[in-house]
C-alpha cells in the first residue's frame, strides 16, 4: 500500500495504490490521519484517488468508516474516485456508497467538490 | 468432467494466525486457478480467505492458539469447495450478527463488514460442528 498526497487549491488529492488488508490497514490509517485533520468546510477537502487500489478487506473498510465518521463530525468533505470493479463491488455490498460520494474519475470528483481545483488539475 | 490440472482434493494446515493468510491465499488461489475458477473471481476468493482466517483467530481461538486446515475440493465439474476446519470453540460465522448497512453514517457500526462481504462473494456457504471441529464450507461455481 502506498499513499501519495498533493494539494490542488483547497483539495488534498490522496492517491492510494496497492492493497489495504489486515497487514497494511494500520499504515493506511496513519497515512490518512494528517489529511483528515483540518478537513472541514470549504477550507480543505479530501479526495481519495483509488485508481491504483487493487484490494481492500474489512480491515481497510474499517479505517475508511472511521475517517468518514470523523469528517462528518467536523463538517468535512471526503470523497472517493476511480474505483476498480472489485472495489466498487465491495463498496456496494457494504453500502459504502452511502458513506462516501463516489465519482468515476478524479476530474469528475474535482468538478463536483471544487471548481478551483478542477481548473488547476491536469489530467495524467 | 473438463480437463483440468487440479487434483480432486488438496489441503494445507497452518497456524491460526494472521501471518498465515498470505500462504493460504497463495495455496487456494493456485488450486482455484487450476480448477478453472474465472480470473475475475480470484480476488473474491482471496477476500474470503482473509476474512475467514481473521474471524477464526479472533473467535474460535480467542482463548488458545490452534491450527486451521484449508481443504480445496473439486466437487464436480461445476463446483469448487473451499473448507476451513478448526478445532477451536464452536463458532458459526453465519450466525454472527450482521451490522445494519442501511442507516446513516453517524449510526453505522465501525467494523463487522467481513461477514456480509464473504456471504455476498460466494455462491453457497455452510457451517457444521463435527465433534470438536468447526467446518465452514464455501462453494464457488465454476464456469461451464
Amino acid at each position: 500500500m502506498e499513499c501519495k498526497a498533493r494539494v490542488i487549491a483547497n483539495v488534498v488529492l490522496l492517491q492510494v495504490d496497492g492493497r489495504i488488508d489486515h497487514t497494511t490497514a494500520q499504515a493506511f490509517e496513519s497515512a490518512l490521519a494528517p489529511h483528515l485533520a483540518g478537513c472541514t468546510g470549504e477550507d480543505k477537502k479530501l479526495l481519495l484517488d483509488c485508481g491504483g487500489l487493487v484490494y481492500i478487506s474489512s480491515a481497510g473498510l474499517r479505517v475508511l468508516m472511521i475517517a468518514g465518521k470523523q469528517c462528518r463530525k467536523q463538517n468535512g468533505k471526503m470523497v472517493v474516485a476511480a474505483l476498480q470493479p472489485m472495489i466498487q463491488e465491495i463498496f456496494q455490498i457494504s453500502r459504502f456508497d452511502k458513506v462516501f460520494e463516489v465519482f468515476p474519475t478524479v476530474r469528475a470528483a474535482l468538478e463536483n467538490i471544487s471548481p478551483a481545483a478542477a481548473s488547476a488539475y491536469e489530467d495524467p | 468432467m473438463p480437463i483440468t490440472s487440479a487434483p480432486y482434493r488438496v489441503s494445507v494446515t497452518v497456524k491460526a494466525q494472521t501471518d498465515s493468510i498470505a500462504r493460504c491465499a497463495e495455496f487456494v488461489l493456485a488450486y482455484a486457478t487450476a480448477a478453472g475458477l474465472s480470473r475475475a473471481r480470484l480476488p473474491e476468493m482471496e477476500l474470503v480467505i482473509e476474512e475467514v482466517l481473521v474471524n477464526i483467530c479472533r473467535h474460535a481461538y480467542s482463548d488458545a492458539p490452534g491450527e486451521v486446515e484449508i481443504r480445496c475440493v473439486r466437487a464436480d465439474s461445476e463446483h469448487l469447495f473451499v473448507e476451513f476446519i478448526d478445532s477451536g470453540k464452536p463458532f458459526n460465522i453465519l450466525a454472527s450478527p450482521a451490522p445494519d448497512l442501511n442507516v446513516d453514517v453517524n449510526e453505522r457500526q465501525v467494523g463487522g463488514l467481513g461477514i456480509p462481504l464473504i456471504c455476498a462473494m460466494m455462491d453457497e456457504i455452510s457451517y457444521c460442528r463435527e465433534g470438536d471441529r468447526n467446518i465452514l464450507r464455501f462453494t464457488a461455481r465454476l464456469p461451464r
